[in-house]
């Protein structure tokens, strides 16, 4: 334990010190930037506004950035948060509390535009259950390793992203988008464990723009690691756990002795592709967009022989149209549709125990599981206008969600089909000089309109059945209303620059319709902006 | 030095995309799975012993804990369908009494691949008399203490007489044999093919050679690593058993929680390396009981190709009964035992449960005394018992047993 905490403090200062570089980095570009641009303040709410009117932004293609004319903006965030609460997933915790910042911003650089962003996130969950040895359970990984102990777990994550543009000649651009995500995670109670977690993911792109036309290609390569190492602080007491595989299917396993669980390692890589149509008319501008991409990760237990524990190849697949119109009030339409195709491929190995040799031989693979995932949604969102803010916004969002994960022999299915609903609104009230309020509320209701959840393995009686499958599934196909409410208050730092310091705090409330549960979300924050 | 830094990525680079290539290249082509079909064919070598009519088929597979049972007649083929690609174990067994007498039939074939359609099986069936001396129970895997440590003294094996005549135990010894717990690691024997002729013990407890030690049918002697109440304060009230009445302890010497019990005690035969008491792995050792040629002599020992750990062995003939204990059922494809003595394996399912692995009721004679099954497959012949009891279903212990 003593050496996660050193080797987490120690990560704890590598953190600071690239957050501390790209602060710099943004400083000193706001003094360079500043003197070229109009002097307009940046605040929460401009960026949010400026956000909303961009097209290309939030796309894959970063060549186009600069035909979303975005202005210099900076912004700085802390974040200290806390969840409470019976209403959540086993993997989650009774309580959680986060303590992060992030910074983000862009800038014009000659023809081009740079844009960067930094994420450190520390956060501790208290009274986690059923998951031993990875940091997302939902990420898209069958393969992993869990255990009936309440635990805490500690996790830390840091992101660095950016996007760069640069015209190659009048109408063509050329960009490029890197995103690196590194986490940690320590699970405190026997079974322990520690888990690494590195990506890396680069997206060169390439934009024309003819008149009011333009259409952009983008390539994208993952990369991805893990490491989950399980241990026992006590050496005396070796621990059960279950090894997944799929929809509560699996194997026990034992921590500590001579047999124990062997480290997991994951390794995995993606390529996709995108494109993208977008039109730009005098009051109205919007954006075609589709991508595909191609994932495929190994899971190996390696101890002195590695032997495979399955592989996942996953086909993802997103198309949206994001149409925005109006001048001096701005209205966004998006409509999205996205589907994800997951293969859960097990394999049949015997040990070749011949003295020289001694090590698992691959006889047979077969996609044993298959986990599909659509989304269709449409949201609307209104923005009333003032100078480079909104004076209010109010926005709709309808979301319409299908899962289906199958596990085919012997078979075993999970169906879960939700429609949600929700409402959004904020009024940013002016005070005195360059100061304001924003308060904000949103409703959102999920409804139910099919959950099944079958278990056709070998023991349906077990602990992984009744204690955390059923009640995941139960948690997945609860209806539930969400309300919450935000309150922040911004104020300029000197009316002559662009500088601004705000706080922040907002409530989010989660009540199931058919448990007695409840869930409650709680933030504090506050940041500036430059 | 931007040329330089080109250089040295670019590489980097083609390695990246090389390994991807490979990575998508090697899954490609993966099918999701089908059931298959297999034909097994029973191969009849039962010398003397009379045929049955029908053999009991069972294909199993630990890693995925499932199991398929057909019947099958003597000397015929059956094709059996719905099977998950995987690793089976395909054993066939059978039972008939005649002339007074109980054969047993038993045939395996273990770590059989079946990952292709219509695989031919073929499983030779040999035929055996009941064995007199049978391990009936055994308690390896511990109990939890009341503050949820772990406690490991409370060991036992009971030997049960399942025959019709009067057994003696002296001399009777009682061994787990190497590979300590079930592993991928299997140790290469000197001595070429003859070597797989034996087991080799790690350690071997013996019956004293004092006096004749009768056991009538339906009588069983306990064997304790520690032969004394466990339910105790100062040992552990959680524990499942009061060992007070066995009959013999494996005791080497006295310490703070380890005391000589009235139980008598066992001659330490052989143990290159002894700790206070025999404490076998919690994990499920494989277990044999054998009576010895001769003296056994601890210093007439083997080591494995390349290593210098001490064993003795034991030919497979001597073996009187044995069983296969492993941690948890997808170590059985890791078998240690022969399977000509246990086809299969057996397991609590984990460790520190309070739970033993007994064998299962077969008939019930007038005077009450139980025959227990002995296939010589311990997958089958085997079930969970919780809590552990010694003398389960009415066994007795025998007369010179005055402390019981």
């Amino acid at each position: 334990m003593f050496n996660t905490i050193k080797s987490m403090k120690m990560r704890l200062v590598k953190y600071i010190y690239w957050a501390g570089a790209v602060l710099m980095t943004l400083f000193a570009a706001q003094t360079a930037a500043a003197q070229g641009s109009g002097a307009t303040m940046n605040s929460p709410a401009s960026i949010e506004y400026l956000k909303a009117g961009a097209l290309w932004f939030n796309t894959d293609n970063s060549a186009a950035l600069v035909l979303d004319k975005l202005p210099y903006y900076s912004d700085l965030n802390f974040i200290y948060g806390r969840k409470a609460g019976d209403y959540k997933m086993k993997y989650e915790g009774d309580r959680e509390r986060l303590i992060g910042f992030s910074t983000e911003g862009g800038l014009s650089i000659g023809k081009g535009y740079v844009w960067g962003s930094f994420r450190y996130d520390n956060e501790v969950q208290r009274g986690t259950l059923y998951n031993t040895t990875v940091l997302d359970p939902l990420r898209g990984m069958p393969y992993y390793t869990v255990d009936s102990q309440l635990s805490d777990w500690y996790k830390q994550s840091y992101g660095l992203s950016m996007k760069a543009s640069t015209p190659l000649w009048s109408n063509v651009m050329l960009g490029i988008e890197c995103d690196y995500s590194a986490k940690v995670g320590a699970k405190q109670i026997d079974p322990r464990s520690k888990v690494d977690y590195y990506s890396i993911n680069v997206k060169p792109s390439i934009a024309v723009s003819l008149g009011n036309h333009s259409a952009g290609l983008v390539v994208q390569y993952q990369n991805l690691k893990q490491e989950s190492q399980t241990t026992n602080s006590d050496s005396q007491t070796n621990q059960d756990v279950f090894v997944l595989t799929g929809l509560g299917n699996g194997y026990t396993a034992v921590v500590g002795g001579l047999q124990s669980l062997g480290i997991f390692l994951y390794d995995g890589n993606t390529l996709g592709g995108g494109c993208q149509y977008s039109y730009t008319g005098e009051s109205a501008k919007l954006i075609l967009s589709g991508k595909y991409s191609y994932r495929v990760e190994d899971v190996t237990s390696a101890p002195s022989k590695p032997k495979k524990e399955g592989s996942v190849k996953e086909n993802d697949m997103e198309t949206a149209l994001a149409v925005v119109f109006g001048n001096e009030n701005l209205s966004r339409v998006d409509v999205q549709f996205s589907k994800k195709d997951l293969s859960g491929i097990e394999y049949v190995q015997i040990l070749d125990n011949s003295y020289l040799v001694q090590r698992w031989i691959t006889l047979f693979s077969s996609i044993r599981s298959t986990f599909t995932d659509q989304d269709l949604s449409l949201r609307y969102n209104f923005f009333r206008g003032a100078e480079n803010e909104y004076k209010w916004r109010a926005g709709a969002a309808v979301t319409y969600n299908i899962s289906d994960d199958i596990y085919k022999i012997p078979y075993s299915a999970m169906k879960v089909e939700n429609l949600y609903m929700g409402i959004n609104g904020k009024y940013n009230f002016p005070l005195r000089g360059m100061s304001r309020i924003v308060v904000g509320a949103d409703y959102l209701y999920k409804n139910n309109l099919k959950g099944e959840y079958t278990y056709g393995g070998a023991e349906p009686e077990s602990h992984i059945i009744t204690d955390f499958m059923t009640p995941d599934f139960l948690y997945l196909k609860n209806s539930y209303s969400k309300i919450g409410g935000s309150l922040s208050y911004f104020t300029s730092v000197s009316g002559e620059n662009k500088a601004g310091i705000f706080i922040k705090a907002s409530l989010d409330y989660y009540k199931p319709t058919e448990i007695d549960d409840n869930r409650t979300l709680l933030s504090f924050g506050f940041g500036f902006t430059f | 030095m931007k040329s330089k830094i080109k250089i040295l990525l670019l590489p980097v680079l083609a390695v990246i995309i090389a390994t991807s290539c490979k990575q998508f290249s090697d899954i490609a082509e993966i099918r999701e799975v089908e059931p298959l079909s297999a034909t097994v064919t029973l191969t009849l070598n039962l010398g003397e012993a009379p045929s049955p009519q029908d053999f009991n088929l069972k294909l199993i597979n630990y890693s995925e804990r499932y199991e398929i049972n057909k019947s099958v007649s003597a000397g015929s083929s059956v094709t059996v369908d719905n099977i998950i690609p995987g690793i089976y174990t395909v054993t066939a067994s059978s039972e008939m009494s005649q002339d007074g007498f109980t054969y047993n039939y038993s045939g395996s074939a273990v770590n059989i691949d079946i990952v292709e359609n219509n695989k031919n099986i073929d499983v030779t069936v040999e035929a055996s008399k009941s064995g007199a001396l049978l391990l009936k129970e055994i308690y390896y895997c511990g109990s939890r203490t009341p503050t949820g440590g772990s406690y490991f003294r409370d060991q036992f094996y009971e030997i049960y007489n399942n025959s019709e005549t009067v057994q003696n135990v002296r001399g009777l010894c009682i061994a787990n044999i190497n590979p300590l717990t079930a592993t991928a690691n299997l140790p290469v024997w000197p001595g070429g093919e003859d070597a797989a002729n034996y087991i080799y013990c790690l350690a071997i407890w013996q019956v004293p050679n004092d006096k004749d030690y009768p056991l009538n049918p339906g009588e069983s002697i306990i064997i304790a690593q520690m032969a004394d109440d466990h339910k105790k304060p100062n040992l552990n009230p959680n524990c499942p058993v009061n060992l007070l009445s066995a009959e013999f302890e494996t005791y080497v010497n006295t310490t703070a929680v380890i005391s000589d019990n009235p139980a008598i005690n066992m001659v330490m035969a052989f143990w290159p390396s002894p700790t206070p008491q025999w404490l076998t792995t919690v994990f499920g050792s494989a277990f044999v009981i054998f009576f010895p040629e001769g003296t056994i002599d601890p210093n007439n020992y083997v080591s494995p190709v390349g290593l210098s750990s001490k064993n003795f062995k034991v030919p497979i003939a001597n073996i009187v009964d044995a069983v296969e204990l492993v941690g948890n059922p997808n170590q059985i494809q890791l078998k240690r035992m022969p399977t000509v003595l246990d086809a299969g394996a057996f397991t609590v399912g984990g460790t520190y449960r309070g739970e033993s692995v007994a064998r299962k009721v077969k008939e019930v004679k007038e005077n009450s005394r139980v025959i227990y099954y002995d296939t010589n497959n311990s997958s089958n012949d085997f079930e969970v018992m919780n809590p552990p009891v010694i003398r389960r279903n009415g066994a007795l212990a025998p007369s010179w047993n005055t402390w019981k």
